[in-house]
């Protein structure tokens, strides 16, 4: 039985009990305090925050401006360009993408603009992993960011609320992060109570922010933020930073107490838990804890004096109290969910280790253990671990061994994997069936595609049994393209839902030689790849490979990837490296739940434009991602579909030949997500066959700069009008009604004038 | 007060929820917390377990019971439920579905068959089976599986008040889509009515197996290779996707087949198998010979593409996919 030894008093404002999860206690306490502004880009176990903002925003629940960025880079620049200008700001994000905007992070603080962000915790990773540890707020410790710890939704709803007071606080003026467990905290749902009137929130942190600090829109009174500034001043402004800093323990203890009196529910700097005559203890963060307190109960039931103590606030870190809280503790175990590699220990034991030198506290014995990582569950069983290594030390008066993980296993060396598949054949993947010759008088080159039928020789570069939705686009629409790529590939997938579902670990689809990389910098990655095989192969170091041709690289990416990595996709067009970037288009981030993308179309509703009274879908028009390459002049751009075969198979085969001989090609095809377009799995041919039958999506290639419409439905006779392809899908079934037409008249206008332009081009050679 | 009927030494009742992406486990387990703490009083935790396959892959929701002034600090997965539910019976072929279970716990199973044919199906020593035709019903009353789960979770688990129940049910369709309130009530009904019971004692001197960590690997640091790089890539031929099918599956006619392709362009799955064969005039050519329904998950977008009656949507029934398989012919390693 879980006995509570913290005392909570109801408190003296009106409450109302919610039942929900972590993320949905970010969104509540935002939306309760009515920020300004939330900059945000996807981001799992994040994302579902800026999902319930948006959903309450749709409904008329608050005024937050959200906007969707273009990568947590640029996430982080609308927020610190929003909180020079004098608001409140939010943000949430995990993982990669806080390393993304981590250069952002010392910016913020350093020019001492107050915002809050949520860190929703998870593994920074190689092999990508989503889950839960605390590898990403690591890196938070030298952002000058004072860092706030949540245990559980109830932590997350107070602590969002206390970080803004914190924040703002003219003694601190400094950005607070509000750090929780990934999936954890963030998607397990619980019992949690909050304030019952939004006028008692803002009564706590202030209707409006305090007066008396610059911003940028006070146009009698200029200021220059961010200037150039070397040595002797800066470091300065490093130690004014710094003072801020520690003085953030002394205002948050102060906030808190405030809080508690409110509330009745108080969260000292230290939780400190049976820790009064404790003689081994566990220091642990976040969730596990919480668990960890569970154990300590059982073991105080066997007569173990055992204790648990984790704080509430990391930065500033409270190393008096933790020096002082283990005082008469004869053994301690640390366990970090996250390795500082090479460093004898995780971030927490060696600081603790340094709180406790300081203090002068010698006599306590401490064990570091790494546990957790990638989300790795924390059970019961292994507190009773953590807390054997304690007590053997305590009794033998030494630590056995320092410095270990956890929970790793060997693993059993019968089943070490083994080749499964024989690698392909090149004269199976040469089949000679398709033809490319260059036409000296047109510039253009002549292809030769046989029937369909014929390609099904061609082995599929894709093995089955991946674990895609049942009719999912992607695997069809790559697999059509690769049947006109004769010969050998080496693909690069950006981050997305091909890339996931393909290769969870220890299974891998890709028959052909596979890399993946992180979204936004795909494009780079592979350049590299190109220009080192070109390379070696100029040096001679690859004759012994026995070669019978050069690859051919191609970039898969979804329509997300380009857009975190529009600036990479870009820069790989201008370099010319002789590769193709092959998207997927499925007009959202579906790999993170269906939010938004700038390919989306106006009006679609995702889980970051939703419909409501107050909101009809997206609010601005896709993005032309095939006109953004063209405009790069790369020797080839298509556009594609699966509901056009032969078609497509024809571009392919262009695509490699320009690939292999001239520079960068880029194309896209259009792919249905059933799952997110709410869509009829059977339906997905034939709803992009409408999409490109309705002009909204045509099919198109630019050969050296000259357009070609390669099919046109008003000559076949076959083009429709929009609405009967939007009617296909349940994310723009609200767009029939009366409510939205002007945003229905708005996309079909902006689909005839791309279309017109269109038309345009392919008449004229210069256009 | 209401209390839960039986407690672990944590205090808490505990109930597993094992799925297939997409019949709605998890809003049925999230239905159910509520119920349990909004609805009676009980202090409460659910969540599900993610990984990286999406609709039509397994999926778990846990749920955990206990006293109001009970404390909840456990985040773990149920590894030792009182109470299983089972959406799809077949999970059971790759999934240790009644992982944990104690010799008095249910078993709620979605099925057609006895309790006695379910008992071997899943191998369960003791325990009693709950059965109830959630597909069935939903089929007949033109709503979801898991509203008929949830009926017979509620049947289940009695100490929560189902009229609670189709109060959330239906304040949460009758705004959006009030025609679907009624078929919603009637299928969480008839399954909180046509659940049938039946208890197996466990054998004498036998016991209950031991429940094996959900987050224990294959692999491990000696025989991993390293930075995670796949050595044998391809192996995910040897996965069984089946159970991704909800209900329907293509059925090939090949004399009626064309062998045009337009099934195998459009087939996220690659699912379709090809032979070269000579043609009538003796020439190499391409025939399609069949469909590997290992990997097929019944998309049926090949149906939609086939210009013939090749292929056509069928009702999957038991043992068809096995007997009408055509299988690839890997290049095999091994």
């Amino acid at each position: 039985m879980a006995i509570d030894i913290r005392k909570e008093t109801a408190g003296r404002v009106e409450q109302r009990i919610v039942y929900e999860s972590g993320n949905e206690m970010a969104a509540y306490a935002a939306h309760q305090i009515n920020y300004h502004i939330m900059g945000y880009f996807p981001i799992s176990p994040s994302t579902e925050v800026a999902q319930f903002l948006d959903l309450m925003k749709a409904n008329g629940q608050h005024d937050i401006v959200l906007i969707p960025a273009d990568g947590e880079h640029g996430s982080a620049g609308v927020c610190y360009g929003a909180s020079t200008a004098g608001g409140r700001v939010f943000n949430a994000t995990s993982a990669n993408g806080y390393l993304y905007m981590l250069e952002q992070m010392p910016v913020q603080s350093g020019t001492r603009f107050p915002m809050v962000m949520n860190l929703v915790c998870r593994s920074v990773s190689g092999p990508l992993d989503i889950h839960g540890d605390h590898s990403d707020l690591y890196f938070a410790l030298n952002t000058g960011w004072p860092i706030l710890l949540c245990r559980d939704p109830q932590a997350v709803y107070d602590m969002n609320i206390m970080a803004l007071k914190l924040a703002e606080d003219p003694e601190v003026r400094l950005p607070v992060l509000v750090a929780s467990d990934g999936y954890f905290t963030s998607h397990q749902k619980r019992r949690v109570n909050t304030f019952a009137h939004r006028e008692d929130v803002h009564k706590f942190i202030g209707e409006h922010p305090p007066e008396g600090f610059v911003h940028v829109l006070d146009r009698d009174n200029p200021i220059t933020v961010g200037p150039y500034m070397n040595e002797p001043d800066y470091i300065n402004n490093c130690y004014q930073q710094s003072m801020a800093m520690y003085r953030a323990e002394a205002v948050y203890d102060r906030i808190r107490k405030e809080y508690a009196e409110l509330t009745g529910r108080d969260y000292p700097v230290l939780d400190l838990y049976r820790m009064e005559d404790a003689e081994v203890a566990v220091f642990l963060l976040n969730s596990s804890a919480e668990i960890i307190k569970d154990v300590v109960d059982q073991l105080r039931e066997q007569g173990v004096k055992a204790g648990s103590i984790s704080p509430n606030m990391i930065r500033p870190f409270p190393a008096k109290a933790i020096a002082e809280a283990l005082r008469n503790v004869k053994a301690v175990t640390v366990g970090d969910r996250a390795d500082s590699y090479g460093g004898h220990g995780g971030n927490m034991v060696n600081e603790i280790k340094a709180a406790l030198q300081t203090y002068r506290n010698n006599d306590t014995l401490v064990i570091s253990r790494i546990y957790g990582l990638g989300g790795k569950d924390f059970y019961a069983e292994d507190g009773f671990k953590l807390f054997e290594f304690a007590i053997d030390a305590a009794a033998k008066g030494h630590v056995e061994k320092p410095f270990d993980y956890h929970g790793h296993t060997p693993g059993d060396p019968a089943k070490a994997p083994k080749r499964v598949l024989e690698p392909m054949k090149y004269e199976d993947l040469k089949t000679g069936l398709i033809t490319v010759t260059p036409d000296e008088e047109t510039g253009k080159l002549n292809v030769r595609v046989p029937p369909l039928r014929s390609l099904t020789k061609k082995p599929k570069r894709l093995a089955p049994g991946h674990g895609a939705c049942p009719g999912c686009g992607i695997f069809s629409g790559l697999e059509l393209f690769f049947k006109g790529i004769e010969g050998d590939i080496v693909a690069l997938y950006q981050t997305g839902c091909a890339m996931v579902v393909t290769t969870g670990y220890p299974y891998s689809a890709h028959k052909a030689t596979y890399i993946h990389n992180l979204f936004q910098n795909g494009a780079a990655t592979l350049s590299g790849v190109v220009e080192m095989f070109h390379e070696r192969k100029r040096r001679g170091e690859l004759d012994h490979l026995g070669l019978k041709d050069d690859f051919t690289f191609v970039m898969i990416t979804g329509d997300g990837g380009m857009d975190i990595g529009m600036g990479p996709a870009i820069g790989a067009a201008l370099r010319n490296h002789r590769m193709i970037i092959l998207e997927y288009d499925n007009e959202g981030y579906m790999n993170t739940g269906a939010q938004l993308s700038y390919s989306t179309p106006i009006g679609h509703r995702t889980s970051t434009s939703n419909v409501g009274k107050a909101q009809g879908g997206k609010v601005f028009h896709h993005k032309d991602t095939a006109q953004i390459m063209a405009a790069t002049n790369i020797p080839y751009v298509f556009t594609g579909s699966e509901a056009n075969p032969q078609d497509l198979v024809r571009k392919a085969a262009k695509a490699q030949w320009y690939a292999q001989n001239v520079g960068l090609v880029y194309g896209k095809i259009l792919i249905t997500c059933p799952l997110n377009w709410l869509s009829e799995d059977k339906d997905g041919s034939s709803i992009i066959e409408q999409a490109v039958n309705s002009c909204f999506f045509p099919l198109y290639e630019v050969e050296n700069g000259v357009t070609t419409i390669t099919y046109n439905p008003e000559e076949k006779g076959k083009r429709i009008p929009v609405t009967d392809w939007l009617k296909m899908m349940g994310k723009t079934k609200h767009l029939s009604k009366p409510e939205y037409a002007e945003t229905l008249r708005s996309f079909e206008a902006e689909i005839e004038r791309r279309w017109n332009r269109l038309k345009a081009k392919h008449e004229n050679p210069y256009l | 007060m209401v209390q839960v009927p039986k407690k672990n030494e944590l205090g808490f009742f505990e109930i597993r929820l094992e799925s297939i992406g997409g019949l709605g486990a998890n809003l049925a387990g999230k239905m159910l917390a509520e119920a349990g703490v909004m609805g009676v009083g009980l202090n409460g935790v659910s969540f599900s377990s993610y990984g990286s396959e999406k609709k039509g892959s397994p999926v778990k929701a846990h749920i955990r019971f206990c006293d109001i002034d009970a404390r909840i600090r456990d985040t773990s997965p149920v590894e030792r439920p009182h109470v299983v539910g089972i959406f799809h019976e077949n999970l059971a072929r790759t999934v240790n579905v009644i992982s944990g279970i104690y010799e008095d716990s249910t078993v709620l199973v979605n099925s057609k068959k006895t309790p006695e044919q379910l008992k071997e199906h899943l191998k369960l020593k003791g325990g009693t089976i709950a059965v109830v035709d959630a597909t069935g019903i939903s089929l007949e009353e033109n709503n979801r599986v898991n509203m008929a789960m949830l009926g017979g979770l509620f049947r289940l688990c009695d100490f929560l008040d189902p009229e609670f129940m189709k109060g959330v049910i239906r304040k949460s369709l009758e705004k959006k889509y009030p025609g679907a309130v009624q078929p919603a009530l009637n299928t969480f009904q008839r399954g909180y009515d046509e659940v049938k019971f039946q208890t197996f004692q466990l054998a004498e001197g036998d016991r209950m197996p031991d429940f094996v960590r959900m987050d224990t690997p294959v692999l491990g640091y000696e025989t991993q290779p390293i930075g995670g790089t796949i050595t044998n890539p391809g192996n995910s031929i040897l996965k069984d996707l089946s159970i991704s099918r909800a209900g329907k599956m293509p059925h090939f006619d090949d004399e009626k087949c064309i062998h045009c392709a337009a099934c195998d362009n459009v087939c996220p799955d690659f699912c379709f198998v090809w032979e070269e064969q000579p043609d009538k005039k003796g020439r190499p050519q391409m025939f399609l010979q069949g469909i590997d329904y290992q990997y097929c998950k019944g998309c049926l977008k090949c149906v939609q593409a086939c210009p013939t009656e090749a292929l056509s949507s069928e009702l999957e029934e038991e043992g068809y996919a096995l007997a009408h398989r055509v299988a690839h012919r890997f290049d095999l390693a091994l």
